[in-house]
């Protein structure tokens, strides 16, 4: 029992460092850019590429994982707007992250 | 990051041109041709200029632009004309775009050459037709571009907008207003109610208590009905009167010198009367071949090519965009699809499936704003609406405000989006 528990305790720690190794390392984590610029055209109708916002609040310069979180809200209808709740519901995980990567690393001119 | 690339590219470019001999190097790039300045136009002209690599030519004879979207609310006293015009300056220099300032007069499709009103002919490898519409005045008996300096359509903003504006304030109290609403399809499904709207806002402003706009409709329904009808009524109850063709019995036609408009119902002599008719393709795309006998352009949804020349994209209004409406909005979506396929094809661009949006923001009194929108496929043949959303009746004054502030920040968005 005593080896079983400390060996699960191994597995688990080491599926613990490889999740964490992933969620971190640049190119594992990171969507694809160029889907990411390809889609985000649909979004810079109203979401200002400059990060400059009148209105609409701005999407450019954001963690990844906010980028995600917050999209994966409107997806599941959590935030309610429906022009959102639209856009991010014919996105899927790979396209969003997409969005993710290529918004995180455009800077805010604002 | 896009104006570092493109400076990079510039940097070579002008190395090449120094290196070697003009010709040469100007034979390597792929030449683009685009035919209108509006939305489209002037989207579809920036998203494939930026990033370098291709001859980019935007022909289009004015050097400012006055957005169709929000002039409503220029109408209503709630925009000024210098916020609704936009040069082509920024994109011009920004991107290395051509803009030709010239009416395109004619398309050789074999030989791939526009033609010019100063006979010049540019030459293409891919054209994109964005003329926006034309429109049928004949469709109304009694109606023609020169009736029009006195009764406006201003279905194209410029002149005939202000135009409207300044008949609009000049109304004392007692006034009657008829618009004649086109048929579909037509520019800016819920754009004639809006106007209305607007229309409606500018005499209670006014004080007037006794003006009434009679809205005489060639079809039986329209864009937000029901979200119009409440808004009518709640802000200005009585002073709205809206008929379908039923009610009606169809337009006979304006006289000008009587200012009237006779139904088979009815006379109505108006002090002001807007006649938006029926519409089509801008004459350039019908005269090229591109229309069928709607007097609109087919396309393939998969890249808004047009259906009858690979070597032609039609976007915007002109072309048959299945379920999508005549928007900006729309055409703004349509021209990245289209620079997308184009970069594709002359510079290797990577290419996704076509994907297409819209949303209609409608202005019905001050902070009480609707919008009405979708997302699109290539489906079945046509572009498909594949999840849509409109505003609800009884939502709260809350939510209608922040709709609106959302109107407004879209319009600098999309501004931004097209013209820097």
């Amino acid at each position: 029992m005593v080896d079983a528990r400390s060996n699960w305790c191994i597995v688990a720690a080491v599926i613990a460092a490889l999740l964490f190794a992933i969620a971190n390392h640049p190119t594992l984590a990171a969507g694809d850019r160029a889907l990411g610029e390809y889609l985000s055209s649909e979004c810079v109708t109203c979401h200002q590429l400059s990060g400059k916002h009148e209105g609409i609040p701005p999407i450019v310069g954001w963690p990844e994982h906010s980028f995600i979180e917050i999209m994966n809200e409107y997806r599941t209808k959590r935030r309610s707007n429906p022009v959102m709740q639209t856009i991010a519901g014919r996105f899927n995980n790979e396209e969003i992250a997409a969005l993710a990567a290529y918004f995180g690393t455009v800077k805010s001119k604002n | 990051m896009p104006t570092s690339r493109r400076q990079f590219i510039g940097g070579v470019g002008a190395l090449a041109a120094s290196t070697f001999p003009m010709p040469a190097f100007a034979q390597a790039k792929p030449k683009v041709v685009v035919v209108g300045g509006g939305p489209g136009g002037a989207t579809v002209a920036k998203y494939v200029a930026k990033d370098g690599g291709i001859d980019v030519s935007l022909v289009e004879p004015t050097r400012r632009f006055t957005t169709c979207f929000h002039s409503n609310l220029y109408l209503g006293g709630f925009k000024t004309w210098e916020q609704i015009t936009h040069s082509y300056d920024k994109i011009a220099k920004a991107y290395g775009i051509k803009h030709v300032r010239q009416m395109a007069a004619a398309i050789d499709r074999d030989k791939r050459g526009v033609r010019l009103a100063n006979g010049t002919v540019l030459r293409y490898d891919r054209l994109v037709i964005a003329p926006g519409i034309d429109l049928k005045f004949d469709s109304v008996p009694g109606y023609s571009e020169a009736v029009s300096n006195k009764l406006p359509h201003a279905w194209k903003a410029g002149p005939q907008t202000q135009l409207l504006r300044r008949q609009l304030n000049a109304l004392s109290d007692g006034a009657t207003i008829v618009m004649i609403a086109p048929p579909n399809p037509y520019r800016c499904p819920p754009g004639p109610y809006e106007r209305v709207s607007m229309m409606a806002h500018v005499l209670k402003a006014k004080g007037h208590k006794k003006s009434r706009i009679i809205v005489l409709d060639t079809k039986p329904s329209f864009s937000k009905q029901a979200l119009f009808m409440e808004g009518w009524q709640k802000h200005y109850t009585g002073m709205i009167e809206w008929q379908d063709p039923k009610m009606h019995g169809g337009i006979k036609g304006v006289d000008a010198k009587s200012m009237t408009v006779k139904t088979d119902l009815a006379d109505y002599k108006a002090q002001l009367i807007n006649v938006i008719p029926a519409q089509m393709a801008g004459k350039i795309a019908r005269d090229a071949g591109l229309a069928n006998q709607s007097g609109f352009c087919p396309i393939n949804p998969d890249n808004m090519k047009s259906a009858s020349d690979t070597n032609i994209y039609v976007i915007g209004d002109a072309s048959i965009a299945g379920d999508m409406p005549k928007s900006g909005f729309a055409a703004n979506s349509q021209a990245k699809v289209a620079a997308m396929m184009i970069r594709g094809e002359l510079a290797k661009g990577r290419t996704f499936p076509a994907r297409y949006t819209n949303t209609c923001w409608s202005l019905i009194e001050t902070d009480d704003t609707m919008k009405v929108g979708a997302r699109y496929e290539s489906k079945g043949g046509k572009i498909a609406a594949v999840e849509t959303f409109i505003s609800k009746t009884g939502e709260s004054a809350d939510l209608r405000k922040q709709t609106q502030v959302e109107n407004m920040g879209w319009y600098a968005g999309i501004i931004a989006d097209i013209f820097s």
